[in-house]
């Protein structure tokens, strides 16, 4: 059974008179629990897909499916909510509310759901990634680090089914990097959530179940690593 | 050299910011021009008719008949044929319907019969002024006819005659019809003058000789022969171009406010201007960045931004000339038949070039702190996304100093006034200073609030968002607001006080020129024993041998000493005095005369007590040491004298008239009235409630013009609101973006923003009201001495109003955020 699923997905732009395919009829099918990598060269449409399957964009033909929902059908005002109940976020450039704190930040999905023990929930979190002591300090008194540990606090504060993550480590070294993704492996297991992760990175694709790889818009290779 | 496709492609790529830069440029010397254009139409219109406005070439005046020598002077003049003259007699006066049940106070003038030498009476026949006054008739205005229910042809009693009224006067050259005057006009041939027998010894009456001069006759110096034979201090002669009308007195006294009014929104736009300017050029920093990176100089950045800044504060300045020149346009509609007959508007270089040089300074001091901080960018900010704090330094103190200055110089440019300009100045600082105080204490109480709801939060986080000129928005619409309230508050008072209530224990009925010898037989007719008041006209001298500077005083715009004054004689205190210095009124320590001199005497000229006040009792000089100072303890309608010298003095035998006030039941006061005025036709009976009705109709039409000018100071905090959206639309962006991709709804975001305005909203208008409430109350408290009515019902309106306003700005300024997909975000985040 899959708990996300591409149905031909195509994605097209339009500038000026001409018209530019990011993403040509792709599917597949993601089942609950994976940990699913879509890799490929800058360029090759990885992010689109990535904003495509989280309903953060919508496609140009193609449909997504989350578990029994077509989300490509729900307004925009559905898929909000949708997307704060079954989706969680990591971001390259970390993406932080710069006028919250640490713990505001990883509190406000929860808040948003209107769950009473937001405050709880995410100071157990906080307390988990070792940032309990610097959960009253704002985005720009956190390092890249502290940065990413927060925004995987706050993408699994509503205990997502699926956890969406864009370059996590792109703009960490290489000690954060390994620290993050030791993280968010053990947080997903932990959680048993299903991870879609892009990246370019053959270290992370290697601890995948799975790795797609995408080339000029179109599914070019499909890999299973043993687990 | 400069690169203009450098500047071109900076002007046409600066987008909204460039277009509120320019607004608070325009807005800035918007005001000033309208004002300083319509003053200088007003003066010349006056100066181009000032022969129809004073009626002659050589006005003289005095408030007693005049000296017989320089009735000589005129008629020297008149036979050797250099001078034609007429005489007018201008005073106030009750007259009387046929049957004697309506009465009614009337601005009478009785004219010679070449009246007027320049200028036209217009009536509403049409007829020439000349062919229906004739002896036995008076022309009146509408107003008479419709308060006393007659119709022309009827009768009408003035003093001891019975006119005939023949027409209907509908403008006057020296007059517009209905200015400032406290009863219709009624005019009257010379020839009945002595048959109205109103004119008494000491009675209240502006005596007129108009000289008319032959072509190429030397103006001043047939002016100054008159003036070596006038009473000095007691008559005035005055050239046409000299003489300033009670039109001019009074525009002068007027625009002097909306002068003030001006500079307030001036000092509010030069906030606006700083604000725009620096949220447009923090949109260019990363563009300042790049060009540093590849190796543009900081002299280049600030010379080129300079250059745009200056293409912009001079497409402000020229819409501000257009807008403002259509401002003075549009003032007559506020004024109606106030204005001076034919005025003509007009756009005069001068004002043109004021403007400009205005519009240039106000961006040049308001311009330099941004522009100066260009120099701080460095090339590696390309690197960063979030922009440097400002730090302020020097250059930020010596720019505040210098706009300080520059403020206190248009406050006495526009003002000519030393101590109200120092006053002024003051009061703005206090002003915006306690507004800025209260505003950084309430926003260090508003970060420190433990608040649950979300949206509240986050909205209340948002006013600190870097970029965000929150303080700037709250400072600017409280103190403009407060200003505006605060006018209106004051006016519903004295409103509430005066007119719509009179103050129980006041005195409503004045009795004007009661003869001594009548007063036995007033009490009788009146039915009661008032308190009376003999009143001795003279004017002021010298003190301690210094002559008063007559024209140096007239120049005050208050009270001055160069008027008529009022003595009385008594030996006790009014129940709203007491002793300032000395314990009694007169002293025995004193030799020779003595008089008690009012505080507010001595605010004009410091004296102190032995001191020698030298006066002209109507021609005869009296000397007198001050004894004491007294003050009022209360303002009230009730009569007041500044000098008072004692019961026994040789004033019991100076040509006198009596004056009283009494309280009478309201509905009483017509009979009351007409049972006076029928038994002694000299004396002149003020109903009080109606004439404060017809100052409060004035005031009211004045402070709407007033507070209509003071709405352009709360356009200054709109286009700041509108900067500081704009400014701080990439941190709005990303917060809309985020919450969306969190799972909030758009309803969600557009709370926030909703919640973030109305708090700025609530803020600005709750320390307004604060503010006002106080300013109005000490006012009305200390200033009027009238009990004061918060007005909670306006108060809450403002508010309202106030938060739907800031709402409704921010949340328009904020559409295109709002609309704002994240995945397009996302993308351009990405791509950088």
């Amino acid at each position: 059974m899959h708990v996300l699923e591409a149905r031909h997905l195509t994605k097209t732009y339009r500038i000026g008179e001409r018209e530019i395919s990011i993403l040509e009829d792709i599917s597949f099918g993601v089942p609950a629990g994976e940990f699913l990598v879509v890799e490929g060269a800058s360029g090759s449409g990885k992010t689109t897909l990535l904003t495509l399957l989280s309903g953060l964009d919508r496609p140009t033909a193609g449909s997504v499916w989350i578990g029994e929902t077509d989300i490509t059908d729900l307004k925009e005002d559905e898929l909000a909510p949708f997307r704060n109940e079954t989706l969680g976020f990591v971001f390259q450039s970390f993406h932080l509310v710069p006028s919250l704190n640490a713990l505001e930040n990883v509190m406000l999905p929860a808040e948003l759901r209107g769950d009473p023990r937001a405050p709880e929930k995410a100071e157990a979190l906080m307390k988990r990634v070792g940032l309990a002591d610097r959960r009253f300090n704002f985005p720009h008194q956190l390092s890249g680090g502290e940065k990413q540990r927060v925004a995987l606090c706050r993408a699994l504060v509503n205990e997502p089914e699926i956890l969406f993550a864009d370059e996590p480590t792109g703009n960490l070294d290489s000690e954060n990097s390994d620290a993050i993704l030791d993280l968010l492996l053990a947080l997903r297991k932990e959680h048993g959530a299903t991870l879609v992760m892009v990246t370019h990175s053959p270290d992370i694709a290697a601890a995948a179940d799975r790795t797609v790889t995408l080339r000029d818009g179109r599914i070019v290779g499909e890999r299973r690593h043993a687990a | 050299m400069l690169h203009k496709r450098f500047i071109l492609r900076q002007l046409t790529r600066s987008g909204n910011q460039a277009a509120v830069f320019v607004l608070c440029v325009t807005l800035s010397i918007l005001t000033i021009v309208a004002v300083n254009g319509f003053s200088e139409s007003i003066n010349r219109s006056l100066l181009r008719d000032a022969r129809a406005l004073h009626s002659g070439d050589i006005i003289l005046h005095a408030h007693y008949p005049f000296s017989p020598a320089l009735l000589d002077a005129v008629a020297d003049l008149e036979a050797e044929g250099d001078a034609r003259s007429l005489r007018i007699y201008d005073f106030y006066s009750v007259v009387r319907s046929p049957e004697g049940e309506k009465t009614l106070l009337v601005d009478l003038k009785v004219v010679g019969p070449e009246y007027p030498f320049y200028g036209r009476v217009e009536l509403a026949s049409g007829r020439t002024f000349r062919s229906v006054l004739a002896p036995g008739t008076a022309i009146v205005e509408q107003a008479l006819l419709d308060r006393l229910g007659l119709a022309l042809g009827d009768r009408l009693h003035v003093g001891e005659a019975v006119l005939t009224v023949t027409d209907v006067v509908t403008r006057e050259p020296d007059r517009p019809v209905n200015f400032l005057s406290f009863g219709p006009r009624v005019i009257i041939d010379i020839a009945d003058l002595e048959k109205l027998d109103l004119l008494q010894r000491g009675s209240r009456v502006g005596y007129y000789l108009m000289l008319k001069l032959p072509e190429r006759t030397n103006l001043e110096r047939t002016a100054e022969k008159l003036r070596s034979a006038a009473v000095a201090g007691q008559e005035r002669v005055e050239t046409y171009r000299t003489a300033r009308s009670r039109i001019k007195r009074f525009f002068d006294n007027f625009l002097f406010f909306l002068a003030l009014i001006a500079i307030f929104t001036l000092l509010l736009s030069g906030i606006g201007i700083r604000s725009a300017l620096t949220a447009l050029l923090k949109e260019k920093e990363r563009t300042i960045a790049v060009i540093k990176a590849v190796g543009g100089t900081g002299p280049f950045v600030v010379g080129h931004y300079l250059a745009v800044v200056a293409v912009l504060g001079l497409i402000g300045t020229a819409l501000g000339l257009i807008l403002g020149f259509g401002l003075q346009y549009s003032l007559p509609l506020f004024f109606g038949n106030l204005l001076p007959e034919n005025l003509h508007l007009v756009i005069s270089w001068r004002a043109v070039l004021e403007g400009l040089v205005l519009g240039i300074l106000v961006v040049a001091l308001f311009a330099f702190i941004p522009l100066h901080h260009l120099r701080e960018i460095k090339p590696s900010a390309v690197f960063r996304k979030e922009s440097a704090e400002n730090r302020r330094s020097a250059p930020f103190y010596l720019a505040a100093l210098i706009i300080f200055l520059f403020f206190v110089g248009m406050v006495l440019w526009q003002l000519k006034d030393m101590k109200i300009g120092s006053y002024f100045v003051l009061g703005i600082v206090g002003l915006i200073v306690l507004t800025g105080l209260a505003t950084q204490g309430i926003l260090f109480g508003v970060r420190r609030l433990p608040i649950r709801s979300l949206a509240l939060r986050q909205a209340l986080r948002g006013l600190f968002r870097p970029g965000n000129a929150t303080r700037a928005v709250i400072i600017t619409l409280s103190a403009a607001l407060a200003v505006v309230f605060s006018i209106y508050l004051v006016e519903e008072n004295l409103d509430a006080a005066f007119v719509r209530s009179y103050p129980a224990d006041a005195p409503n009925l004045f009795f004007i020129d009661i003869q001594p010898d009548q007063v036995d037989a007033f009490s009788d007719t009146l039915g009661m024993t008032p308190r009376y008041y003999p009143v001795i006209r003279s004017r002021l001298v010298s003190v301690n041998g210094e002559r008063i500077d007559r024209e140096q005083e007239r120049k005050r715009r208050g009270d001055n000493l160069a008027r008529p004054f009022n003595l009385t004689y008594r030996d006790y205190l009014l129940e709203d005095e007491a002793m300032r210095v000395g314990d009694s009124l007169f002293r025995e320590d004193l030799e020779g005369l003595q008089v008690s001199v009012l505080d507010t005497v001595v605010e004009m000229k410091p004296m102190a007590i032995g001191d020698r006040i030298r006066f002209n009792i109507q021609g005869v000089p009296v000397e007198a040491a001050v004894s004491s100072i007294r003050t009022r303890t209360k303002e009230s309608i009730k009569p007041f004298f500044y000098f008072v010298f004692p019961e026994d003095s040789m004033l019991r035998k100076a040509p006198q008239s009596i004056f009283t006030a009494v309280r009478v039941d309201r509905d009483e006061i017509g009979a009351v009235q007409n049972r006076i005025i029928t038994r002694f036709p000299n004396v002149t009976a003020v109903d009080v409630t109606q004439t404060i009705a017809a100052f409060a109709d004035i005031v009211h039409r004045f402070s709407l013009v007033i507070r209509f000018f003071t709405i352009f100071s709360i356009i200054a905090g709109v286009l700041i609101i509108i900067s500081s959206v704009l400014a701080t639309r990439f941190a709005r962006i990303q917060e809309a973006v985020y919450f969306k991709i969190l799972g909030a709804k758009g309803r969600f975001v557009l709370t926030v923003f909703a919640l973030e305005n109305l708090a700025i909203g609530l803020i600005s208008a709750l320390l307004a009201l604060v503010i006002s409430q106080a300013g109005s109350w000490i006012i009305s408290a200390r200033v009027f001495d009238i009990a004061y009515r918060p007005n909670p019902a306006a108060s809450l309106l403002m508010v309202l109003a106030t938060v739907l306003l800031v709402i409704g700005v921010g949340l328009s300024a904020s559409v295109s955020i709002l609309k704002q997909r994240p995945v397009i975000f996302l993308r351009e985040q990405t791509e950088e």
